[in-house]
């Protein structure tokens, strides 16, 4: 048989193993910590053999930063989409933090993971941490166009936003409340406008893009 | 909160030295690595000196992480009360941290170390944040429409600080902390003074203040004689959080979730009334969700019943260390009597809950609430020991029980007329009122008019 005919069904294996395991270590943070959670444990959540999550990670380390990885690029894949489908800058932070928040509640176990984790799991997770926040970063950077003093913001006011966003996030998800975290929109997009609109304008435009439905 | 008392009670020299070889081994190695043969040897002390200090690594982390976000709180808070307007009082505190994190590294790394001891490590430090957004959200009294700003904002800003300031400490990098200052300012004073505010503050750079330079070569931690923070030294902003007997914010002493919700029950009761009270202002004054009140409590009866059961427990090992206090009869009287107003006084709403709230629970807290009567009943009964027959003829079988009864009810009305925390102007009457059975009205008088 061609070589070819298997290579599609393989990597197709090989892909839902990963997601499997990203998942099982999702699940067994959630209940216990990612500091207690054990290779042992992931497997056993999975069903897969030792050698499998093996051959798929290095090491639990390895695992964590996967799942991280992973959840951000869909989280921003789906950020970029659903701001793309509209034209002004805030309507761009509402859709995009609209579906940031829909992905996060729809995800709670991943999320936990990548949020609440990052901040305890040391060196290797806070890179994993900084990169997320940078990877939202330019959604917001966009906000200096249509500031009065866009120029003179200070360097790390993006940073701040994503970075505040992931904190209140976290305290949700820790305190059990990540199914109502959709409910922060409004508030988190005034939060967002404000340094680049001035309080005022922030609280009347998130307002008025809370009250229009966005796609998706 | 009782460990709290235990520990001052330990404080030694000897636990010190222990403390600060824990912090530099787990700033070295990290928390995994670190063991109590690697303690105790750096400490240059043995296994059994220790253990009478500390039930293990776990408990030894935790203290002396308890230990330092309280020694953080009380620096904060005295840059913060240093200064006048708000947002020079905000920098003061920036400046504080990121003096004292650039000046201490072992400390700086065992706050990021601590974090793997698991969630009690990260609820401490939690409180500690919240206790920071709630200095950054004093901005809102600066507004001419304080709701002009989300709630979350502040809550907001002091996390992503947090994260910018992890980071940099995480990755050895703490000398960068003073550029992170004016930046962190700049976001933090804009929503609530404005964008032209914020970036004024770009140009004020890092000030720390050579006051905050001096306490932080002292180092070594407050000792446990010391004067604590009392409650009126808090920014009125942080008033409305009611102080403990520690003079430390609830956020600050309360640190688990069947405690908090206590405590929120006890916010809400007060708020409104036992009958008035759901469980949804239960949980939203304890900060969690309704399923972990669900977790821990089947109902608010339940929830309340426990609440009842903490605080008389609490109430009841303060009286009774009061009474054992003093030489005599009648001054135990008068040093139980002041503990218990002490508590009172100090937990107002938890004296609410217990003193008036228990009669209306109805028949779920009625036993208890006459059980925690009757165990009142037993020291005033030693002080018919001794005494001449013609007193002892002037006092019924019930006289105890009476005496209980007039002094809960007249602490009682004083809480409902919202007096709680006067309540320790009653001990001289209450002194007199229940010795005079006993000693006659001028004694009585006499021991009741005594300084403490």
């Amino acid at each position: 048989m061609p070589p070819g005919r298997h290579a599609l069904p393989r990597e197709f294996i090989a892909q839902h193993q990963r997601a499997r395991i990203i998942a099982a270590l999702a699940e067994e943070t959630v209940d216990k910590g990612y500091r207690a959670v054990t290779v042992a444990d992931i497997v056993r959540r999975a069903g897969i053999a030792r050698n499998t999550f093996y051959e798929n990670f290095s090491s639990k380390e390895d695992c964590f930063l996967a799942a991280s990885e992973f959840a951000v690029k869909e989280a921003l894949r789906r950020v970029v989409d659903a701001a793309s489908k509209v034209d002004s800058w805030p309507a761009r932070v509402n859709a995009g933090l609209a579906a940031f928040l829909h992905y996060v509640a729809s995800e709670p176990a991943l999320a936990r993971t990548c949020i609440v984790e990052a901040l305890s799991a040391g060196p290797a997770a806070v890179d994993r941490y900084e990169r997320s926040i940078q990877a939202f970063v330019p959604l917001f950077r966009m906000g200096r166009k249509v500031s009065a003093k866009g120029e003179e913001l200070p360097g790390t006011l993006e940073e701040t936003i994503v970075g505040g966003i992931f904190w209140i996030l976290y305290q949700r998800i820790i305190m059990g409340q990540a199914e109502q975290i959709e409910e922060l929109l409004s508030e988190l997009v005034e939060f967002a406008l404000t340094p680049y609109l001035g309080a005022e304008s922030a609280k009347r435009i998130a307002a008025e893009e809370s009250a229009t439905p966005t796609a998706g | 909160m009782l460990d709290l008392e235990t520990r001052e009670r330990a404080a030694s020299p000897e636990r010190e030295r222990i403390v600060e070889a824990l912090i530099e081994i787990a700033a070295e190695r990290g928390y995994a690595e670190t063991t109590i043969e690697l303690i105790t040897e750096r400490a240059g002390i043995d296994r059994d000196a220790f253990a009478r200090h500390f039930r293990g690594k776990y408990d030894c982390f935790l203290s002396a992480w308890q230990e330092m976000n309280e020694q953080c709180m009380t620096e904060m808070l005295s840059a913060f009360n240093s200064e006048q307007s708000w947002p020079d009082r905000l920098r003061a505190v920036a400046c504080e941290i990121v003096e004292r994190l650039r000046n201490d590294p072992s400390r700086a790394h065992f706050a990021v170390e601590v974090l793997a001891a698991g969630d009690a490590a990260r609820a401490r430090r939690d409180m500690t944040m919240r206790v920071i957004a709630s200095l950054i959200d004093a901005g809102r009294n600066e507004m001419d429409d304080p709701e002009a700003v989300p709630h979350l904002t502040a809550e907001a800003l002091a996390g992503s600080a947090y994260g910018q300031v992890y980071a940099k400490v995480v990755r050895g990098r703490s000398d960068e902390l003073p550029e992170l200052v004016p930046q962190l300012m700049s976001a933090a004073v804009m929503p609530y003074l404005g964008i032209d505010a914020g970036l004024a503050e770009l140009a004020r750079g890092f000030e720390p203040k050579a006051r905050y330079g001096r306490e932080v070569a002292k180092k070594s931690s407050r000792k446990a004689g010391e004067p604590k923070v009392a409650a009126e030294d808090y920014p009125p902003e942080l008033a409305r959080l009611p102080p403990g007997r520690h003079g430390l914010p609830r956020e600050f002493v309360v640190h688990n979730q069947r405690e908090r919700l206590i405590a929120g029950l006890a916010e809400a009761i007060a708020e409104n009334g036992y009958a008035g009270t759901t469980i949804a202002h239960i949980t939203r004054h304890a900060a969690v969700s309704r399923r972990t009140f669900y977790e821990h409590f089947s109902s608010k009866d339940e929830c309340f019943v426990a609440a009842y059961d903490t605080v008389m427990e609490q109430l009841q090992e303060r009286v009774s260390a009061g009474f054992e206090s003093a030489e005599d009869w009648p001054h135990s009287v008068r040093a139980g009597i002041a503990a218990m107003l002490e508590f009172l006084a100090a937990e107002p709403h938890l004296a609410r809950l217990c003193m008036v709230e228990a009669l209306v629970a109805g028949p779920v807290v009625v036993e208890r609430y006459d059980a925690a009567i009757q165990s009142f009943v037993p020291y005033f009964q030693s002080g018919r020991e001794g005494r001449p027959p013609e007193v002892l003829a002037r006092l019924s079988p019930t006289t105890e029980e009476a005496l209980v009864g007039g002094m809960v009810s007249l602490i009682s009305r004083r809480i409902i007329a919202g007096k709680a925390e006067q309540l320790e102007e009653l001990l001289p009457d209450l002194v007199e009122f229940t010795l005079t059975p006993y000693l006659g009205s001028e004694a009585a008088a006499k021991i009741a008019a005594e300084k403490r």
